[in-house]
Parts: C-alpha cells; structure tokens; sequence
C-alpha cells in the first residue's frame, strides 16, 4: 500500500464513519437526548442545544485528530496493520464523547413517576414475510453452494491455499491447507446470510415505541421506518452473501491457478455493497428518522412512551434490559436502527448463538489440520 | 377508525395493570369505539408495545372473554363481540348483584345518595355515547 492510498483510504473512512456518527442528532426522536428521555420540551431547549453543538465539535475535532494520527503513524513506519487504526480510533472517539453528553443529558432527565406505556388497539396486519425470507433462503443457498464447491475441489488444492487478499484483488498471505482454511468463507457466508436474513425478519417485527395522544400517527410512521429497515437489511444481507459466494469461490479457483485475483465481479460487490450499506443508513436517517421519527410531524410533540421513554430500562442509555418485556429487538435511543432486549432469554440466546457461530467458526478454522 | 384506540397504562395507579388493560378495552367497546368484528392486536404485540408480561395481557383478555366482550381467536388474537340479542335472566340477576354491590360500596365510601346517582348517570351517559353534562342537565 503506498502512502497515497494510505492517505485517501484513512480520509474517506474518517469522512464516512466520522459523518455517520455527526449526523445521529439529526436521526434523534423528540425527547430523547444522547441516550436519555428527557421530555419533548426540554429536548429542544437550549441546554440540549448546547450538549447537542458540543458533539458536532467534539466529532469533528476527533475527525481531524483521528487522520493526523493515522497518518502520522503511516509516515514514521508504514504498515498494513495501520490500516484499521482510523475506524478504531473513530469508535474509541465515539463511545467516549457519547458516554460524555449521555452524563450532561442525565442531569436534564425529570424527576417523577415513570412516564406510562401506550399502545393502540388497531390490528395493523404484520408485515410481509417475503423478502427477510428470501434473504433467508437466499443465504442458505449460496452457503451451501460455496461449501459444495470447496468441498468438491478439496482433494485438487495445493498444500498452501491463499487467505488474504490486497486492496487490488491479488493473494497477499496463504496459510497451509486444511478443513478449516478452506471451509472458512463458505461457512461464514452461509451463517452471515441466514443471520442478517434473520435479523431483517424480527425487525419487521421489533417493539414499537408509540406516543401518546396521537398514538395512531406514531404507529403508523413506526411501521413505515420498520418496512424500510427490513428493505435495508435484506438487501444489504443478500449482497454480503453475494460478495462472499464469489469471494469463496474465486478464493478457490485461485488456490487452484484458474485465476490470478479476486474476480472482479466480487471486488465490484464488495464496493457497491460499501457504498449502499454507508448511504442507505444516511437515506433512511434522514428520510424517516430513527424508528420514523421524522414522519410523525405534529406528534413529535406528544409524550413517548413505554420502552424509550422509560430511563429505568436503559443502561447508560445503549442497553435495554426489561425482563418483563416479551420484545426481542427495540429501537436505539441513539443512533439508528434496533438493540437487543437483555432482559429476555431469547434476544441474549441469539446474539450467543450468532456470536458463537462466528467465534466459533473462526477459532475452528484456525487450529484445524 | 375515527379515534385513537389508545391504551394507556399508568404505572403509578393502585389498579393492576392488567385491569387497566381489560378496563379500556372493556369501555371502548361499550362505547362503541370498538364495533362487533374488529381483531384485536395478538397478546405478544400488546404485551411488546406496553413492555409487560405476555401473561398480563392474556389475563386481561381472558376476562373481557369471560365476560362476553371478546373471543379468543388463534394466534393470541382476540376479536370483539355483538351484544346478546337476548339476555340471560340468571346472568342478568348475577350482574344485578354486581351493581347492587358497587353502588353500596359507593355508599360506604362516603357518597351522597345524589352523589352515587350522578356517577351512575355519568357511566350511562358515557354507555350510551352522549355528553354526560348534558345527560345530567336533563336529569
């Protein structure tokens, strides 16, 4: 990697996942502030306005910092493994100004009994099935298909099979045959697929956060926002098992010499997924507004209730813990998007289970002979 | 539906909750909000919208069935039911000793005569849809 594609790569990373993050205070629900409920009032006053600029500074100045840095390391000694330093760093820079203006948010949280629960009594029908399905059924397909071919071309690869690949799509580090070298990808692709097909499945069907009075317009901008996701997530889902099929294959074609890279076809996926991933989540932020937020107009003034609304249930405003609640997925109250339920065994089995797969997968491939 | 068929759930109130819930369901379909027919949302979504237990809404829908203000349908769903064309005299004297009870605890609980008839009309009134002002004016 040269400096130049050092200094672009480490810039549009910044740009993108330090943009992500600046916006979050646009994609906010009225009342909700870096975490906390602080009431529809108080969340555009001007206290909330001040914690509210003192993020957009403090990104922005975590930006810049974050690129000197990594370039500056780049500069006294180059390195590939500098190369995620900028995305970690972004993070570190994120969790640290959040957990700031969640603490100034709490000192705004009011005082008092706890703000009621409301629900409507409308049978909205649930939502369609077909395409969190068909990711489904998408992903299991193309892992299976990735396992039989590696499996059918296992006996013809050389003892050292290539398991990394550079930015231009050629082999950069090879590791010696063995199951799990060669069953890696595939495996991952295939529990990647069915999983992201999952998770767009129980977001079509996750807690709704509703307000009341006006309950009904809430419902309604809720279930749009659910649609979207579940768009965005079955087609993002789809187009990560797509690129790892190819790359899987094309991984293997190479260990065999049938090809000297990537195939371009994978390299142009994995892009356009980047691309789509990165501006679907602006799309939908600011379109609909986490959880359709910016759909509800009018009733964007009325009181939230229940899960969001209740600063009981969340810990340090990211963690939703109530074990009453039969939810699996809930809204963030930062950022876009859903969390986890802790406090139901099912939501804690699942991301064990999906965690465990991957771990587990990874650490199998790796000591396997 | 012209309304917002809201529940709402106080978590301060002295009432279980799902009382609360069988309670407004209960007066939305006196009140004709809810008509004959309609579904109700399954327990788990209720019960994921309020954040309670799944058993606290299937309580609450377990006695509104009881009752005869709903059916339990498949899936946890519930649906509203007509009114009996033709009452049942042994359930109409079970019903009347209900009431006989209320008013006298309403009695007990230091109402006047007067007071105790105005919370009644106030509830017919409501029953039948109309202003209860102007129900009391009339009276």
């Amino acid at each position: 990697m040269t400096t130049g594609i050092f200094f672009v790569v480490t810039l549009v990373e910044a740009l993108l996942i330090g943009g992500i993050f600046l916006l979050y205070p646009r994609f906010a629900r009225r009342g909700l502030l870096f975490g906390v409920y602080v009431g529809e009032q108080v969340s555009a006053g001007d206290e909330a306005g001040r914690i509210t600029r003192g993020w957009y500074t403090g990104i922005i100045v975590w930006m810049g910092l974050t690129i000197l840095v990594s370039v500056g390391l780049w500069s006294v000694r180059p390195s590939v493994a500098l190369a995620p330093l900028a995305p970690s760093l972004l993070v570190i820079g994120f969790l640290g100004l959040y957990l700031r203006a969640y603490f100034q948010a709490r000192a705004l949280a009011p005082e008092g009994p706890a703000p009621p629960a409301a629900t409507v009594l409308t049978s909205t029908p649930p939502a369609n099935p077909i395409l969190p399905f068909t990711a489904i059924g998408f992903g299991a397909a193309c892992g299976v298909a990735a396992l039989a071919y590696a499996a059918s071309h296992y006996a013809d690869l050389p003892p050292l099979v290539p398991t990394h690949f550079g930015p231009s799509g050629a082999p950069d580090a090879w590791r010696p045959k063995s199951l799990g070298t060669v069953m890696l990808l595939p495996l991952m692709t295939l529990v990647l697929g069915v999983s992201l097909g999952v998770i767009a499945f129980l977001t079509s069907r996750a807690k709704r956060a509703l307000r009341y009075p006006l309950t009904e317009v809430s419902a309604a901008a809720q279930t749009r926002f659910r649609e979207a996701m579940t768009r965005y997530i079955s087609a993002i889902g789809m187009m990560a098992t797509l690129m790892l099929t190819l790359m899987a294959i094309s991984s293997i074609r190479v260990a065999l010499g049938l090809e000297r890279g990537l195939s371009p076809v994978a390299m142009i996926t994995a892009g356009v997924l980047l691309v789509a991933a990165l501006a679907g989540t602006v799309y939908i932020g600011l379109r609909y507004g986490q959880g359709g937020a910016r759909l509800e107009r009018a009733a964007s003034r009325a009181q939230l209730t229940d899960g969001l609304a209740d600063n009981r249930y969340w810990v340090l405003g990211m963690f939703y813990v109530n074990r009453d609640d039969p939810a699996i997925l809930v809204e963030h109250r930062f950022g876009l998007g859903y969390t986890l339920n802790l406090g139901n065994w099912k939501a804690v089995a699942l991301f064990v289970l999906f965690i465990g797969l991957l771990v587990g997968i990874t650490v199998a491939a790796l000591v396997a002979k | 539906m012209q309304t917002d068929v809201t529940v709402l759930i106080d978590w301060s109130s002295a009432e279980p909750v799902y009382a609360q819930i069988a309670r407004q369901i209960r007066s939305r379909i006196a009140s004709g909000d809810l008509t004959p027919g309609l579904a109700l949302p399954p327990v788990r979504v209720l019960a994921s919208d309020l954040g309670v237990n799944l058993n606290t809404v299937a309580r609450a829908y377990w006695l509104l069935e009881e009752e005869g203000f709903l059916r339990i349908r498949d899936r946890s769903g519930a649906e509203v039911t007509a009114p009996l064309r033709d009452a049942d005299p042994a359930a109409v004297e079970r019903l009347r000793q209900q009431l006989a009870a209320v008013l006298s605890r309403m009695r007990q609980a230091g109402l006047t005569l007067a007071e105790v008839r105005q919370q009644a009309e106030r509830e017919l009134a409501t029953l039948a849809g109309r202003d209860p002002e102007r129900q009391l004016e009339a009276t």
